[in-house]
């Protein structure tokens, strides 16, 4: 999976669409299509599970509040928190790698294997500005904006439950909410958010470039492309958390 | 033409439509048995559709499909299922199973349910392994396949030898009938030479009929009895060789000018002894 | 919603070629250790990473009311019932998922199906069945094995940064996540597993188009296997809960 070729491909690959980010051009409209098609079209799949994640997470921490401390009084402040620390950014972020990174992936391999990539550099072109880095400020936009609608849509569904289950009011739970969810949550959500949204489309067009032989070729890059960058938003997730329990 | 117990393959009336788009609309021809038919057309002109509709795999939306005078629309799964396997597919792909021994591969139709209840409802008994094995040496001669490659994998033998494996595993359960699904498109000219031979090879050896999907009006002069050319739906030319050649159709004059054309490059081109070259895309 | 009622399809002449067709247990037996070993190392490293975060949170969390003494049973309830069968098995709709995509439909577009069908043998009995029975085993187990080494993260962060005594850690457990707990996990880890099983094997089966098709089949078995996961997390634990009403009248 992280063979030392990888790495070396990884970062080459990383190093260069950055770096395009000061010496190359920006295509606009291609970065725009990009954000459509990844962007918008992910909204529906991500609206639909986060809220199903909202109504869970309420239940799920009720439960244990009730069992804990034998109060449901502070369910507003332990979900609110526990949603905009964690649950509202890992499950958009797992859902973004599948559907963008995958689709990613696949494009990407689909060029390689027709020849398209080695087209590419016969015209002069390098592959990485040209194919990379609009898929990666489109990735980051995409992230950071479908993260924010996450956290939106998993707290409505999180109060939607707490008020028809628990009998709170929506006033009541969204005071409650503000005693302990701050801007700095919604900063720390927005810095992971970055880094999930900045990794994800390199991983995915590391994988993409190194597509070999065909349909399989496609499927098997597709597929570690998928595990590689879901083990990489669970680690970055482990580090950044612990990096704002240093500073918070 | 001939009388009804030499029809092998029947199209009465045949229509299909994939939405607004009529692939095939009243499609009529019989198909001798031991004939070798190529049905020649441009891509998207229903040339493997009328190939699904003989292994019943597609239905046609008006008309009725005879495979040996059965009436495929009036069988149940159990009859089409008999049908098929007097049908031979050969695909496009080679088609094997990596998994598996190119001996497993060839063995596989001979070990499948169908096939074992078929024997076993004609009152003969299992085939033992002996048996099997023996058959697939058998057919492995047939295509010209020695059986030291029994115990490789595909992907450890030729892009060539893999399409005569595949044909291989075909003739197996010894079908009456090989349907070819566009046996020589991405094959390199002397390749395409061999499979030809083979065909006709296969066809006056065994006795079999041989359909042939194609749009190579070459490899249909060498070696077809009858060509069926499909335009718009419908059959264009229907006939031997010679009176296709007289055919005025500018269609089918493109086609034979293409055709000549080719085989004059052929014989400019000189002929290697390799059996199988490395074609692999 | 079209494709949900597809696969609703798919799951049923599955189970009925699984229940007409004689099984070939040595070849699922296979099929299980190549799923279990190609996964192993991978949930083994996730589930120590969620354990680690679900610690970390929860830490936080509990520092503000001065519970820590809790945090072992909290965090281990949280991981087990929920947060620990919902990522491992996202991971695992791309580990397994994706692959068993990837090769069956790398069979439908070279028509390996095709030729196996014409050959007298029902693909679906012949490749997938296997497949299918082989991946739920093995996610089972290995959700198994994920929550347990994420037990193991978790203590390992509780002890380094929050300076919570293992021993004490490890007695708060019981206090909080008893048997129904691990009960309600397990079934939430079957649930998962057929949903990657069936998800994965229905998007490879129907998969078309060359290398693009097969791209797209492991792309949509990633994407739906993990919808399906996040609602089926919302109707296990609806089910769950009114099961523990049914039995142990609330907590």
């Amino acid at each position: 999976m992280a063979t030392p070729s990888f790495a070396r491909e990884f970062w080459s690959v990383a190093t260069r669409t950055v770096g395009w980010a000061f010496h190359g051009k920006w295509r606009r409209e291609e970065i725009l299509q990009h954000l459509v098609h990844h962007g918008i079209g992910s909204i529906p799949i991500i609206g639909i599970s986060t809220a199903f994640a909202g109504l869970v997470v309420t239940q799920e921490i009720a439960f244990h509040m009730d069992h804990a401390l034998h109060t449901t009084t502070m369910i507003p402040g332990f979900t609110g928190q526990f949603i905009m620390r964690e649950l509202g950014i890992a499950v958009p972020a797992l859902l973004i790698v599948a559907k963008v990174g995958a689709s990613m992936t696949a494009e990407i391999g689909g060029m390689k294997i027709t020849e398209q990539v080695d087209a590419l550099k016969l015209l002069g072109i390098d592959p990485v500005g040209y194919l990379v880095f609009p898929r990666w400020i489109a990735g980051i936009i995409a992230t950071v904006s479908l993260t924010l609608i996450a956290l939106a849509v998993t707290l409505s569904c999180a109060i939607l439950m707490a008020v028809t289950k628990f009998n709170f009011s929506t006033l009541e739970y969204v005071n409650n909410l503000r005693h302990f969810v701050d801007l700095k949550d919604l900063a720390c959500a927005l810095v992971k958010a970055v880094a999930y949204g900045a990794v994800m489309p390199l991983i995915a067009c590391t994988y993409g470039f190194r597509c070999q032989g065909g349909a399989q070729g496609v499927g098997s890059a597709t597929t570690e492309s998928v595990v590689s960058a879901t083990i990489a938003v669970i680690v970055l997730d482990f580090v950044l958390t612990y990096l704002f329990t240093l500073v918070g | 033409m001939s009388t009804a117990s030499e029809v092998a393959i029947r199209f009465d009336q045949v229509s299909k439509a994939f939405g607004p788009k009529q692939i095939l609309e009243q499609v009529s021809f019989e198909i001798a048995r031991g004939e070798i038919v190529f049905v020649l057309g441009k891509s998207g002109m229903g040339k493997s559709v009328t190939l699904k509709h003989i292994i019943g795999v597609m239905k046609p939306d008006a008309g009725r499909v005879f495979v040996e005078d059965k009436d495929l629309s009036a069988l149940d799964a159990r009859g089409l299922s008999g049908v098929r396997r007097r049908c031979g597919m050969v695909f496009q792909q080679p088609a094997l199973l990596d998994s598996l021994t190119v001996m497993e591969n060839v063995a596989f139709g001979l070990r499948s349910p169908e096939f074992r209840a078929a024997r076993a409802a004609d009152g003969r008994p299992e085939l033992s392994e002996r048996e099997i094995r023996d058959r697939v040496v058998e057919v492995l001669e047939l295509v010209k396949l020695d059986a030291s490659i029994l115990g490789l994998t595909p992907p450890q033998i030729s892009y060539g030898m893999q399409k005569r494996v595949s044909l291989a595993r075909t003739l197996a359960p010894g079908p009456s009938h090989l349907l070819f699904d566009e046996p020589t498109t991405g094959l390199d000219p002397i390749t395409t030479q061999a499979v030809n031979r083979l065909i006709r090879e296969l066809s006056r050896k065994l006795k079999v009929t041989s359909v042939v999907v194609s749009h190579d009006m070459a490899c249909a002069l060498q070696i077809a009895d009858r060509v069926l050319v499909l335009d718009q739906a419908k059959i264009l030319a229907w006939g031997t060789i010679p009176e296709i050649r007289q055919s005025r159709e500018p269609l089918i004059v493109d086609f034979l000018s293409e055709a000549l054309e080719s085989e004059a490059q052929l014989a400019r081109e000189p002929v290697g002894g390799t059996a199988g070259p490395e074609v692999r895309a | 919603m079209k494709e949900l009622g597809k696969l609703v399809l798919f799951y049923r002449d599955i189970f009925r070629t699984a229940i007409r067709s004689k099984q070939n247990h040595r070849q699922i037996f296979q099929q299980m250790v190549e799923v279990y070993s190609r996964s192993f190392s991978t949930v083994v490293f996730a589930g120590l990473f969620v354990g680690a975060i679900l610690t970390l949170q929860f830490q936080m969390v509990l520092a503000d009311y001065e519970a820590l003494s809790m945090l072992g049973g909290i965090t281990t309830s949280a991981c087990v019932r929920e947060v620990g069968p919902l990522i491992i098995s996202f991971l695992l709709a791309g580990k397994i998922g994706a692959f068993t995509a990837a090769e069956l439909g790398t069979m439908r577009v070279t028509e390996q199906m095709d030729a196996i069908e014409c050959l007298g043998t029902d693909p679906l009995e012949y490749l997938v069945v296997p497949r299918f029975i082989a991946i739920v085993n093995a996610s089972i187990l290995l959700l198994v094995v994920g929550l347990l080494v994420s037990l193991g993260g978790s203590v390992l962060v509780a002890t380094l940064t929050a300076g919570v005594n293992p021993l004490q850690y490890i007695t708060s457990i019981p206090r909080f996540a008893g048997m129904d707990v691990f009960a309600a996990g397990m079934f939430k880890s079957a649930v998962y597993g057929t949903i990657v099983a069936g998800v994965a094997c229905h998007q490879g089966f129907t998969a078309s188009g060359g290398a693009k098709g097969v791209g797209n089949a492991v792309t949509w078995a990633a994407i739906y296997t993990n919808l399906y996961i996040v609602l089926a997390n919302f109707v296990t634990s609806q089910f769950l809960e009114m099961i523990g009403h049914l039995f142990g009248g609330g907590h």
